[in-house]
């Protein structure tokens, strides 16, 4: 590169790299063709091949390693790397009216284990996220007990506190499915879908302290939000597994998870698990709210509807391959997904390559915890074959994850809600993963 | 040196055991541990708005059918319809009687819900959508009055009050049942468990998905909005209007593209046209601090407080340019 001393060329070079990452493809390629050639044509000859996308791979030793990084607390709290900035939530914008009442999916095609991180769990709210003050928030709890309380939130992280890891689920998650395949992506049919390890106070601890008189059968949990979302819960729950939470996965909770307090309902639908948690009060019946009566009831073929449907069924999905994720050349691959249950501990998952005709099972893999994400997974030489790939699980109740064909006849097409059936993803001879039904 | 030191932390140790045991003793109930207070009843009656189906938490007032046909039109209506019938997404309120076992079932006020108390409920909570609790208890009685009348389970003379409220028997009451799945027994199966030869695959719809993530023919999804007319001459904005419309599609849209609450509507240029000789200056003060104009309320940044003033005048940029 003539009339450039080497600092110079590298400098150039760097420079042009950096530009050119913020094209792609053939668009990369002409730019930094072009560029290469502005420059005299000499880096053509021995440069341009290691510029052009291999500079840093072996033999070479790469940028990084001859130069220093950032410094501590450059960025005082972390993010992703920019290489995974499209591992996002994602909104399919034509499901609802207005954003401000609407859903997120998580991206699980793109996870790894059992916990969601903080900023990619599933979001759902119907009156946008409030910005609450904590210092100006409380917590009342009263109706039929001894001793009516209103918590500040440092009060309430007084009380003994429990972390406990759970799945939240929205019942609609897969809803939009009932009548046909439409989401062409897991993370559209499956990401109404997160799992944290949850910190907070039982609420049996907190009812404990206001002493619940013997008629007090229900709960009502309210939010502060703009929906004021609200629902009715059954003596027994709060009593067992319901907990008042403030962090998630180790930090405060995130606003659009409930800041600075919520309700975690374990297990059951995700709706039940109010945010924002305001005013928690004692009844002796349920108050029939929008949110249990209009919505998240089951509307039967017959024209009936099942009421207080809480409980998400056994549930599984292979996360990899998926239409997101293909194999893209032949040999050895992992078969990888998560399966949870609102009832208890995953007892086994199947794998099916040829559209249920034949089943083997999966290793279970990691931790196995009652009302959690679970992963399981099978090694595969792909050898270009097309499959028709599906995951089964069972629970500890001994419950089997249904087919869609069994959920349709008892209950039809309209019932939106609690679509927990085995999931079909079709892998062609090229390696591509589409969402398909079998009939 | 190395025993006394022993000595004297097993000595803290057996002291921290002790303290330990005597709290642990108190702990074994939380309702000793003396952490809060008693609300006063006023701070319970400020925020115990849930009402039942039999009546109780409903306060004094009403409110007629009349009254109520006022305040659905102006409040109401922009989204679900002069009739009840739902613009665009927005739930659709009346109607649909005799249609839950139809193919695709319409379930409203009257064709669905079981209480008329969950109405008076809803609408006192979080209704108009812009101006949750907003509604003076008077109102919510006469607007729950004209959505019955709207599903004719009302007449036009008719006044709602706490006591007629709860004799109001709703049309689909009675037809809903307590959960009793399982419904669906699936057999774990291994070998053998359908015939190849019955499998049909049934492809997935194409094209409504947001796929552009991962798919080189991939789309944004945005496709199936009917709003999509609206944004597709961006390349003339300015750059502020154009980061304005981030900022415009999350919170401003909810009013400003259907005329919620009296709010301009987006395009509109006749409405916007005074509004705009104002000055950009007046245009952000307004929506920076909120506003009472004559046809409506301006929240301060639109109610979602944490917008930084720079994003609201973006927002009203994008505002401002597509609409003159």
């Amino acid at each position: 590169m003539s009339g450039f001393s080497r600092t110079e060329e590298n400098q150039l070079l760097a420079r042009l790299v950096k530009d050119g990452d913020k094209l792609k493809g053939l668009d990369r390629r002409l730019f930094l063709r072009q560029a290469m050639g502005a420059l005299g044509g000499v880096a053509a000859g021995v440069a341009a091949p290691n510029v052009l996308g291999n500079s840093n791979l072996p033999p070479n030793v790469p940028s990084w390693t001859k130069s220093l990084g950032e410094g501590v607390v450059t960025h005082p709290y972390g993010m992703p790397s920019k290489y995974e900035s499209d591992v996002v939530r994602r909104t399919v914008p034509w499901l609802t009216a207005d954003p401000i009442s609407s859903i997120s999916f998580s991206p699980l095609h793109s996870l790894k284990g059992i916990i969601t991180p903080n900023g990619l769990i599933f979001e759902r709210y119907h009156g946008g996220v409030p910005t609450i003050n904590p210092d100006e928030h409380r917590l009342m709890i009263h109706g039929l007990v001894e001793r009516p309380l209103i918590l500040t939130m440092d009060e309430l992280r007084r009380f003994p506190s429990v972390s406990e890891i759970k799945f939240i689920e929205c019942p609609a998650n897969g809803g939009m499915e009932w009548r046909g395949p439409q989401m062409e992506g897991l993370q559209f049919t499956h990401g109404m879908l997160s799992c944290c390890e949850w910190t907070g106070v039982k609420l049996s601890t907190l009812l404990d302290a206001v002493g619940v008189k013997p008629e007090g059968k229900w709960v009502l949990a309210e939010g502060a939000d703009g929906a004021a979302m609200s629902r009715s819960i059954p003596m027994d729950k709060a009593l067992d597994d319901t907990i008042v939470v403030y962090a998630q996965n180790g930090e405060a909770l995130r606003p659009e998870q409930g800041y600075p307090i919520r309700i975690i309902n374990p297990g059951w639908e995700g709706n039940t698990s109010i945010k924002w948690v305001r005013r928690l009060e004692i009844g002796d019946k349920p108050w029939y709210q929008r949110e249990e009566t209009s919505k998240y009831t089951d509307l039967m073929p017959d024209g009936r509807a099942r009421e207080f449907t809480w409980v998400q069924e056994c549930n599984s999905v292979i996360t990899s391959p998926c239409p997101e994720n293909p194999w893209k050349i032949r040999g050895w691959y992992e078969i990888e997904g998560v399966a949870w249950s609102g009832k208890g501990k995953i007892k086994a998952v199947d794998i099916s390559l040829d559209g249920g005709v034949s089943w083997r099972q999966a290793q279970i893999k990691g931790l196995v915890l009652s009302k959690a994400l679970t992963r399981f997974s099978v090694m595969l030489k792909w050898e270009g074959q097309p499959l028709l790939l599906q995951s089964r699980a069972m629970d500890e109740t001994g419950y089997v994850q249904p087919t869609l064909s069994q959920l349709r006849a008892e209950r039809g097409d309209n019932s939106i809600y609690h679509k927990n059936s085995i999931h079909t993803w079709q892998l062609k001879e090229d390696g591509s993963v589409f969402n398909v039904q079998l009939s | 040196m190395f025993s006394s030191l022993n000595i004297s932390t097993m000595k803290k140790c057996t002291l921290a055991a002790v303290i330990g045991a005597t709290l642990l003793s108190t702990l074994a109930s939380a309702s000793n541990l003396d952490i809060g207070r008693a609300p006063t009843a006023e701070e319970i009656a400020g925020w115990d708005i849930d009402i039942r189906p039999d009546g109780k938490g409903l306060p004094p007032g009403e409110g007629s059918v009349a009254d109520g046909e006022v305040i659905y039109e102006d409040k109401c209506a922009v989204c679900h319809g002069v009739f009840g019938e739902g613009e665009k997404r927005w739930p659709k309120l009346a109607g649909g009687f005799d249609t839950l076992t139809d193919d695709r079932p319409e379930k409203t006020v009257g064709s669905y819900w079981p209480y008329a108390s969950t109405l008076w409920d809803y609408i006192h909570r979080t209704m108009p959508f812009p101006e949750p609790q907003s509604l003076s208890n008077n109102e919510v009685y006469a607007t729950t009055a004209y959505v019955l009348y709207l599903n004719e389970i009302v007449d036009e003379d008719f006044v709602l009050t706490p006591d007629n409220l709860v004799l109001i028997a709703m049309p689909n009451a009675g037809n809903f049942y307590r959960d009793d799945r399982p419904d669906v027994i699936n057999e774990r199966c291994m070998e053998n468990c359908k015939d190849p030869a019955s499998i049909e695959v049934v492809q997935s719809l194409r094209g409504i998905t947001p796929t552009d993530h991962f798919k080189e023919d991939g789309n944004d999804g945005v496709a199936y909005q009917e709003e999509i007319g609206k944004t597709a001459d961006i390349p003339s904005l300015f750059e502020p209007a154009k980061a304005g419309l981030a900022t415009y599609q999350q919170v401003c849209k909810a009013c400003h593209d259907s005329g919620l609450a009296g709010a301009p509507k987006l395009g509109e240029k006749t409405n916007w046209k005074a509004r705009i000789a104002t000055g950009k200056e007046t245009l952000y003060s307004h929506a920076i601090n909120g506003f009472q104009g004559e046809s409506g309320m301006m929240p301060a940044k639109g109610g979602q407080t944490q917008l930084t003033d720079d994003m609201v005048k973006q927002a009203v940029d994008y505002m401002v340019e597509s609409s003159q």
